[in-house]
């Protein structure tokens, strides 16, 4: 099948403002939006730039807003996004774009690196790695999932509206941590997410869930990091 | 461009579900109530320091188009209340996500019921204060 692509490019070394790059491409319908991509830039125009690396869905580099959602190009069929024989490509909000499709993850990871994504043990390991239980392993198992692929926080208005505030992927990240039984640092990742720039920014609006490529249920967890942190709890 | 323009703009373009309209019509509806905040307390404060200004303002009040005003504020204060309880139960009750379609439906259907009566006897308040017999015929 035929489809019509259209994709905002931007390279700051050379526009003024972003413009509309039209392409047609032969597709099968179930090609992924990437496949279609790399097409372009391989056989129709060089100079369009994207980032994808694993191209499985897992390392997280090709997320995109496509058709007016965000998305991993890698895990996103063309008959799932096509739309009347068009698909629109945008990169993804409230990130500095480098050029075209890629943005500067970095002010993501900033974020990201606040919520000290790491585990915090001060006791002695001992000779063997610390245990767990099963159900202890289970009760923060959907925030393991997270590949920081941002298409959460580039989909959530209050980061629109708010570069400053942490977003929806720093707060999966922390409560990766917070509720792990083996962690000791939980008090200090609430005292962070507690802040105005915190997890309080966070209006419930779902979009964050709705487009998670992990099928993370990140509101979900956010309201547990909330919960958390109004009862002094961590259950 | 600042970023209030792109978060309103970005608001209109991204494809979000129920959520997102719920969030930006809660937005909408809490500027609307802050508008008349403002303009309320103005005029109380007039009756005060200046009444006879204060007596134009309660005469325009009661005009057609702000009696128009005013039942759009009544939606929008009630929706406002009802979908501010639909997000505090979502914050309190994280696990009744699965079931934010069902949440939403009920909370416009709160509304809904909170908003018919109320709207209806305001008409027939402002249809009674502005065109006396006819209003009464109608609404009594």
């Amino acid at each position: 099948m035929k489809v019509h692509f259209k994709i905002k490019r931007f390279n700051p070394e050379k526009d003024k403002k972003p413009y509309w790059g039209e392409y047609d491409v032969e597709a099968d319908e179930s090609d992924r939006v990437l496949d279609a991509l790399q097409t372009v830039k391989w056989d129709i125009d060089g100079t369009l730039n994207f980032r994808r690396s694993c191209a499985h869905g897992i390392c997280g580099s090709d997320a995109m807003r496509i058709n007016g959602r965000n998305a991993l190009a890698c895990k996103l069929l063309i008959r799932d996004a096509v739309q009347g024989g068009k698909i629109t490509i945008e990169p993804i909000l409230g990130l500095p774009v480098i050029k075209d499709l890629i943005v500067d993850m970095e002010p993501f990871f900033a974020h990201y690196r606040t919520v000290m994504p790491f585990l915090i043990n001060n006791t002695t390991p001992g000779e063997r790695e610390r245990l767990q239980s099963p159900e202890d392993r289970e009760r923060y198992d959907d925030s393991t999932k997270c590949i920081l692929c941002a298409c959460c926080t580039t989909s959530c208005p209050s980061f629109w509206a708010r570069g400053d505030y942490v977003g929806p992927a720093a707060i999966v990240q922390a409560h990766r941590f917070i509720f792990d039984s083996r962690d000791q640092g939980a008090a200090e990742r609430l005292k962070v997410l507690g802040e105005p720039d915190g997890v309080w920014r966070c209006r419930t609006v779902f979009n964050c869930t709705d487009v998670c490529p992990r099928d993370i249920q990140v509101t979900r967890v956010i309201g547990e990091v909330k919960a958390a942190l109004i009862t002094g709890k961590i259950d | 461009m600042g970023t209030l323009f792109i978060t309103v703009r970005e608001a209109l373009r991204y494809k979000g579900r129920e959520g997102q309209w719920l969030w930006a019509l809660h937005r909408i509806s809490g500027l609307g109530i802050l508008f008349y905040l403002i303009i309320h307390v103005y005029d109380m404060s007039l009756a005060y320091f200046n009444v006879p200004v204060h007596e134009e303002m309660i005469a325009l009040f009661k005009t057609p188009l702000f009696s128009v005003l005013e039942l759009a504020l009544a939606a929008l204060l009630i929706f406002h209340a009802v979908n501010g309880v639909r997000v505090a139960i979502l914050d309190l009750r994280p696990e009744m996500w699965a079931n934010q379609q069902k949440v939403t439906r009920i909370s416009l259907i709160v509304t809904a019921i909170l908003a018919a009566p109320t709207i209806v006897i305001m008409i027939i308040y402002t249809l009674n204060a502005n065109f006396g017999p006819v209003a009464s015929a109608v609404g009594r």
